[in-house]
């Protein structure tokens, strides 16, 4: 491919012309800035036209800083990043400038870029699990990125710095593991492997694509700590790119929102956090449940889609989804200016000064929280429409290709049993692997030789005796999937998707008709919607009309398998919204699943956490959040980002060590011994304990209740039980982690533990 | 219920503009789209679709059928009376030429789908009830797939199918035979496909809806295969073709007095030098007849797939590469 006549434009004769102009408008930075870019623009061609996909994005980077740009998916983020490295294929036309150290790179050949690539600018990718090669070992990956730039090196000292590198990700015992393969690393250890990677050639510049948004919350923080350590062991400029605003709230100096391919704001952490004046980051921030307090109002949802950018916008491209609107926005495309108060704050608002200290949740109406008849009943009152009682889920492990002989049991599901009452959600957590999606299929598969009982709306799996019992519960119980894409037969009007449910359960055809159209109406989708096929839809339609399906045969009981975490964050607030008032309307009970934390606290009454199987603490959600008891679970909520700098620079976190264990050896004890920061910091004798004997689930030892503030059950024992001997032990110092407060200071930090100790 | 609606108005412009503009476009349009814009793959088209016209009418431009023989020109080259000359039996071979192709169009076309068909059917009950029935199957498939099919078409054409020859047509006998031995790759191929659409989410859900098994493996698996069909019956027509001429070449497909172009071929191989244009017509014939479908493959392959270059580029300088893949694959 690179042999070809590579049309990449800079190279055509109107390129340069433009880097001349900027150049005399003055428009380059001062020369202190490592990169630097002017007027990115990015295109590609569609099956609908040319798309602009990246509009004129400018940006200056200092060294030891760290930019980062926010964006819901489709807002050039990417794009903009690979343009900088450019990795844009050769079909997509690029212009502008992108500087590193005063250089020009756009316009650059393949082999050109390549001096730069991994050596000033490196980059490190979303997915781990793709980006390692798996028939090379780690070490070889890591000496690959050496040899490419240092041809010189000696083999002897590429392996040391290669050890080097491994320990200082936070890899324990580096010189063995640099001889294993990536499929012996776990996500969070390839995800270290591709940072260390990176760094190799201590980078100038680092971009960090979504770096672990593809990660469980704990490993994201450890993750997120070593590269904070490798920036400040390298004093590399980093760019953050990300969907999450709580990821970038601690790690930031400046931060820049995009929109449409084009920046809409610009500025420090604190002015875009706590005073935002382009009503898009406003919606932004007003979107995200937060996890550290137990809100009461609705989200803010942004109705809408982003604008196709196969159509040049004419006037602001938030305009049509901006509650703010007016004829003026729509004349013309406001550009980036400076914000009164503020120097270095920019926003692309033509109202921006106006919106100083406006609040969010007026302006984007948000709903009123819905609140259901159930709700004014006591829970002890309402009937149970789901219960579990002690089930089980185990694999077994076999090895041997001919003979297969059983090597040990992976506990999937270890005696879990709950219940849910109408009109509740109940929401389980925990990190990939816990269980709770096999939990889920457990409920739903429901037949008589499952280990446990079942009992959905009163009928019991072990009656269940043939196919009428499962119908029947099948009309109790529906489910919502996690991919809106992937559950929604592409070849399926929406009609079709809809009318299935109904058909199998035999309704005639003219009540199938009503039906339909009474749910579109019922999840916010236009009735005339019904002809289109899902391709047609945004991601939130898309999980609109799941909803929906599940709810056509009025079901009480709806399971959801992470129902918000394939959307993006706006859209998020409004599917949560819909749920929120469809239990509340309906007396619906849901089931969630969930690994963002922020998201089960909003929409969920109980919650449990799990662990390897088992359920760690249970309870009611404030009470459960607000006081955790069980060591994991206040790790757990110590891992997740709070989109708030201040609080988010100066709050302790506890990062766990490692990882979930392997089934394998799952401990005979506590399970979550192995990890526990308080079982560390124990005493040897108390340590006897937690690794012999398993922990009940029980609620808290009356003597041992704080001061009762409990908002569900003031007075009562609150709904509360945890698994855990010590639940007021220390924490062992080591595994804490405060960053300093106040402006990050890229210097040696006291409190970097992640160290490597080689 | 009603303020969800309320609160909606700029989803509901955005659906005018939807509405209103082509931003949808039908994934049909989107695919025809894509093929037109691979250009070897139109020719690949333009070419088939004429050649099978003239396999039909082309008997009507010739005073010469392929049964009347002209004794006065015997194995002569081509002139004004015989266009392409004739054939050492005194038959115009451009009457041959076109019947031959009827014949192995006809044949490439009929085993061409029907394997396919019978795949897509055997594949997918295997992917369906999984389990011992899917073991049986499998083990049906591999026995055929190991059966040397070359002895099989010679016993069953030859000395072993008499009783068979004598009411059969030989191109119907040996369609027969391709079609047991043309299918199963392409069923092997369905079921692992369908096997894998069985754990997609929408399989599961319809399965959690309590959706019969039978209705979810024809309302939800066999219509997402489709593009993989389609690309299969050019794959399965191209295929028969060449099985076709080769099986005729080395004697043992279509037999005398019927015609098919391997027949016409295999007759003249031995007098290459001194009858060229025995040899050279059919031959030209084959290679695009099978040229044409494999370039029209090329472009229904880009076509189906997302991730190919077939989307065009943005600064208009696009097809440089795939165009030239396709002409080196033509080359060949």
């Amino acid at each position: 491919m690179s042999g070809e006549t590579a049309p990449v434009p800079a190279g055509t004769p109107g390129a340069p012309g433009a880097v001349e102009r900027l150049h005399v408008a003055g428009l380059h930075a001062a020369s202190d800035a490592v990169l630097s870019v002017r007027d990115l623009n990015v295109r590609f061609n569609t099956e609908n036209g040319v798309l602009h996909a990246v509009r004129g994005v400018d940006f200056d980077l200092l060294p030891g800083k760290t930019l980062g740009i926010v964006g819901e998916s489709g807002s050039g983020k990417s794009v903009t990043s690979l343009a900088v490295m450019g990795l844009l294929p050769d079909t997509a036309e690029v212009n502008g400038s992108v500087r590193l150290l005063g250089t020009e790179l756009l316009g650059l050949g393949d082999k050109a870029m390549c001096r730069y690539r991994g050596n000033d600018i490196a980059m490190v990718f979303q997915d781990p699990l793709s980006s390692l090669t798996p028939v090379y070992t780690v070490g070889n990956q890591v000496i690959e990125a050496l040899t490419v730039h240092n041809p010189t090196m000696s083999k002897h000292a590429k392996e040391a710095r290669a050890v080097e590198l491994l320990g200082l990700v936070g890899i324990p015992s580096p010189r063995d593991r640099l001889k294993a393969f990536p499929h012996e690393f776990s996500g969070g250890m390839r995800q270290r492997v591709m940072i260390a990677i990176a760094i190799a050639n201590n980078p100038r510049v680092l971009i960090a694509d979504e770096p672990t948004t593809a990660l469980d919350v704990t490993i994201q923080a450890q993750v997120l700590e070593v590269l904070h350590t490798a920036q400040e062991e390298t004093g590399a400029a980093v760019v953050m790119i990300t969907h999450d605003l709580g990821v970038v709230a601690g790690m930031a100096d400046d931060i820049m929102v995009m929109y449409a391919g084009k920046p809409v704001e610009a500025g420090t952490v604190d002015d875009i956090y706590y005073n935002p004046r382009m009503p898009y980051t406003m919606g932004l921030l007003g979107a995200v449940p937060r996890v550290d307090i137990a809100e009461k109002s609705s989200l803010v949802p942004i109705e809408g889609i982003p604008p196709d950018l196969v159509r040049a916008p004419t006037g602001c491209s938030f305009a049509p989804r901006c509650p703010l609107a007016s004829d003026a926005c729509l004349a013309g495309e406001p550009a980036l200016s400076g914000v009164s108060g503020s120097p270095g704050h920019t926003a692309a608002c033509i109202k921006s000064d106006a919106l100083d200290g406006a609040d969010v949740h007026e302006i984007f109406a948000a709903p009123a929280v819905p609140v259901s008849r159930l709700d004014a009943i006591p829970r002890s009152g309402r009937k149970a429409v789901l219960e579990l009682r002690d089930v089980k889920k185990h694999f077994p492990l076999t090895k041997g290709a001919l003979i297969k002989r059983r090597i040990g049991t992976v506990k999937a599901v270890d005696g879990l049993s709950f219940d849910i009452r109408e009109g509740e959600c109940f929401s389980i957590v925990g990190e990939s692997g816990c269980g709770k999606t096999t939990t889920l299929l457990e409920i739903m598969e429901f037949h008589r030789d499952q280990d446990g009982e079942v009992i959905i709306g009163g009928l019991s799996n072990k009656a269940a005796a043939g196919a009428r019992t499962t119908a029947a519960m099948r009309r109790e119980l529906q489910m919502v999937f996690q991919d809106p894409t992937g559950a929604l037969d592409p070849r399926f009007t929406v009609y079709e998707v809809l009318a299935e449910p109904l058909e199998t359960s035999g309704m005639a055809r003219p009540a199938i008709r009503k039906r339909i159209l009474e749910l579109m109406d019922l999840v916010g989708l236009q009735p005339d919607h019904v002809n289109r096929f899902p391709n047609q839809f945004s991601g939130g339609q898309r999980q609109r009309i799941g909803i929906a399906r599940a709810l056509a045969v009025n079901p009480r009981l709806v399971v959801l398998d992470e129902p918000v975490s394939a959307l993006d964050v706006s859209v998020q607030a409004g599917v949560i919204n819909l749920l929120d008032q469809l239990r509340a309307e309906l007396g619906l009970s849901y089931l969630v699943v969930a690994h963002d934390l922020s998201v089960v606290r909003h929409i969920s009454n109980r919650v449990a956490v799990m662990y390897l199987g088992k359920i760690v603490e249970i309870g009611d959600v404030d009470r459960v959040f607000d006081f955790p008891r069980h060591p994991y679970t206040r790790a757990l909520l110590s891992a997740i980002p709070v989109p708030d700098p201040h609080l988010e620079r100066s709050r302790e976190r506890i990062i766990l060590k490692g990882e979930l264990p392997s089934p394998l050896d799952a401990p005979t004890g506590c399970n979550f011994a192995s990890r526990c920061p308080v079982f560390a910091a124990l005493p040897a004798a108390q340590q006897e304990k937690c690794l012999t004997l398993e922990p009940p689930l029980e609620p808290e030892q009356p003597a041992a209740v704080p001061a009762s503030s409990s908002p569900a059950a003031p007075g009562a024992a609150p709904d509360q039980q945890f698994a855990c001997f010590y639940p007021d032990g220390e924490l062992a110092a080591d595994l804490l982690v405060v960053h300093e407060p106040g402006p990050i200071i890229h210097q040696n930090n006291p409190h970097q533990k992640k160290k490597g100790t080689p | 219920m009603t303020n969800l609606f309320a609160s909606d108005p700029a989803a509901v412009a955005q659906e005018a503009k939807i509405e209103n503009d082509d931003v949808v476009i039908a994934k049909s349009r989107i695919i025809l789209r894509r093929f037109l814009r691979n250009r070897t793959a139109v020719a690949g088209l333009a070419i088939f679709l004429a050649l099978t016209l003239l396999s039909f009418i082309g008997g009507f431009f010739s005073g010469w059928d392929k049964e009347a023989i002209d004794p006065l020109n015997i194995g002569t080259p081509p002139s004004g009376e015989h266009l392409l000359g004739t054939s050492q039996a005194g038959i115009d071979l451009y009457a041959l030429t076109v019947e031959g192709t009827r014949i192995s169009i006809l044949i490439g076309l009929v085993v061409g789908l029907v394997s396919v068909l019978i795949a897509a059917v055997y594949g997918c009950t295997m992917a369906y009830f999984g389990g011992k029935v899917d073991k049986v199957m499998l083990f049906i498939l591999e026995a055929l797939i190991m059966m040397p099919a070359l002895l099989v078409v010679a016993v069953a054409t030859s000395g072993g199918g008499i009783g068979l020859k004598k009411n059969l047509p030989s191109w119907l006998l040996l369609i027969i035979v391709l079609l047991v031995f043309s299918w199963m790759g392409t069923a092997r191929l369905i079921r692992s496909l369908s096997l894998s659409l069985m754990q997609r989410d929408f399989v599961k859900a319809a399965r959690y809806m309590g959706v019969p098994p039978r209705r979810i493996v024809w309302r939800h698996l066999v219509p997402n295969i489709g593009s993989l069909l389609v690309l299969d019956i050019t794959r399965g027509v191209t295929g028969a073709i060449l099985a076709e001429v080769a099986f005729s070449f080395i004697g043992i497909g279509i037999k005398v007095p019927d015609v098919s172009l391997g027949v016409l071929i295999g007759q003249a191989t031995s007098q290459v030098s001194t009858f060229p244009w025995m040899f050279w017509v059919p031959l030209a014939v084959m290679f695009l007849l099978t040229g044409s479908l494999a370039m029209m493959n090329d472009g229904l392959r880009d076509a189906f797939d997302p991730s190919s270059g077939s989307i065009g580029s943005a600064n208009g300088s696009a097809r440089t590469g795939k165009t030239q893949k396709t002409a080196k694959k033509k080359s060949t």
